[in-house]
């Protein structure tokens, strides 16, 4: 953990109460003038910190930005996803610099935010909306011992463990629509795109990309998207702490990777069929120029969709685009 | 060597676009150096004179300077648009963005500026192959300051 981590945990966990200057500085190991200066660095990117000359230091207020440091900070350990976390301004899509770290050799767990995402893509080739400082995008690295046509496993342990998370800090009820939507009152708030690199027989690596819509206004949302998109905050009708949400879904998702890692899927499937509203209903599947109707019975053990035709047969889906009938 | 001599030096200096004179001889050292406006080089210092940054333009080069250094001329700069610290990779164990002899063009990221805990992707701007890297990883730029040289395609 580097400087400002350890500082803002430090304060963080005295709470109420402050820390002086003295006693940071021996934790860390350095001066306390090294201190206060990394106190105004803090500062300066909208940390309320106040400092009285008997009580040391407090913080008051944290802004609403996604800064590395105190992610890892708030986070604290995790086996894998997490161990690593970098922040930027704006960039095309966080799966292409996944894309890239991963091309050159670097190690699983590592996760790019970016405030705002210029080509924010979903499945099928859509868009993502990414508006500066409003949501949650990122991507996370995966090197997944698993065989390509198990990637899908991924996406229904990402939707599992972001479903779980956002129900931590709400009280919605949320519906997964297979494979990878999250919806709440019937409109998309978060979609996983799940970007795999196979050899013939194994994963190379995953790039794992989660849009979250946290706080945009119903109305920030483009008109073409209003009917299906929304946010949490336009659901609650509150603003959410963004970086809280980050560390909530970073640590569900760490957690259900490790137990993906040790072979069960069967448990995270059990528990995604239980959020999966696509179960039960009658469902229309695009492939390409094809249309399958039928009914959606259950999830193999690979992650694919079985869906019973109207013919009777029984038809495995492991791709195309699913409309629910209403 | 009187003040009459040096006069006539300088004379010689200027009639043929001579840009420094120096001489030795039993313990008399004198060095002379001629400013910016006539040849085009500025004042400054020796540093400067050989740096192609801040060379000539090509109209003005004496024959004298090598062909190098017009080439060098037409190199653009990728300037940084902000304080901060230079990363050429998005993290410590990936390869950098760009080297020497890498092909860009205009939407090419090819470096990180860290600034204010945030990680800024620069992208080339123009369009042609990098030539040189100015700034060593890791290290503090700042506004305006160049930090890559790409020769145009």
């Amino acid at each position: 953990m580097n400087m400002d981590a350890e500082i803002l945990t430090a304060l963080r966990s005295s709470g109420a109460g402050s820390l002086s200057g003295t006693e940071l500085a021996q934790r860390l190991g350095v001066s306390r003038a090294a201190v206060w200066a990394r106190i105004e660095d803090l500062r300066a990117l909208g940390y309320e910190i106040t400092a009285s000359p008997h009580g040391g230091y407090r913080l008051l207020s944290t802004p609403d930005v996604l800064h590395a440091d105190d992610l890892l900070s708030r986070l604290g350990k995790t086996r894998v996803i997490g161990r690593d976390i970098r922040v930027f301004r704006e960039t095309t899509s966080t799966n292409d610099i996944i894309e890239k770290l991963a091309r050159d050799g670097v190690r699983e767990g590592v996760v790019v935010f970016a405030e705002s995402q210029t080509k924010g893509r979903g499945r099928l080739g859509r868009r993502w909306v990414s508006p500066r400082g409003a949501g949650l995008w990122f991507s996370i690295l995966l090197r997944p011992v698993l065989r390509p046509h198990e990637a899908t496993q991924l996406t229904i342990m990402a939707a599992t463990a972001l479903a779980r998370a956002i129900r931590e800090q709400t009280d919605f009820t949320l519906e997964v629509k297979w494979p990878n939507d999250i919806l709440v009152g019937g409109r998309k708030v978060a979609g996983i795109l799940t970007e795999p690199t196979a050899e013939l027989d194994r994963i190379r690596h995953v790039v794992l990309g989660i849009g979250l819509d946290v706080n945009q206004a119903a109305g920030d949302f483009p008109p073409d998207l209003r009917r299906i998109a929304t946010s949490l905050r336009a659901e609650a009708g509150r603003p959410f702490d963004r970086a809280e949400l980050a560390v909530t879904v970073l640590r569900a998702l760490d957690r259900d990777y490790l137990r993906l890692k040790e072979g069960q899927f069967e448990g995270l499937a059990a528990e995604w069929e239980q959020l999966c509203t696509t179960l039960g209903r009658d469902v229309t599947i695009l492939l390409g120029s094809r249309r399958i109707r039928g009914r959606a019975e259950s999830l193999d053990s690979e992650g694919a969709l079985l869906v019973r035709t109207e013919h009777g047969r029984l038809e495995r889906i492991t791709g195309g685009d699913v409309t629910l009938a209403k | 060597m009187d003040l009459k001599d040096i006069k006539a030096v300088i004379e010689i200096m200027r009639k043929n676009s001579i840009s420094e004179f120096e001489m030795e001889n039993q313990g008399f050292k004198i060095r002379l150096k001629r400013g910016a406006n006539v040849i085009g080089l500025p004042p400054s210092s020796d540093e400067s004179a050989h740096a192609p940054v801040f060379a000539a333009t090509p109209s003005a080069v004496p024959t004298a300077l090598p062909p190098a250094a017009s080439v060098l001329n037409a190199d653009a700069e990728i300037k940084s648009p902000m304080i901060g610290t230079f990363y050429r990779a998005p993290s410590p164990e990936s390869a950098p963005y760009v080297e020497v002899g890498t092909e860009v063009g205009p939407d090419t990221v090819v470096c990180i500026i860290e600034a204010m805990k945030v990680m800024n992707e620069i992208k080339a701007e123009v369009k042609g192959v990098i030539s040189k890297v100015l700034v060593e990883n890791a290290k503090p730029v700042e506004y305006g300051q160049p930090m890559f040289k790409v020769r145009p395609s």
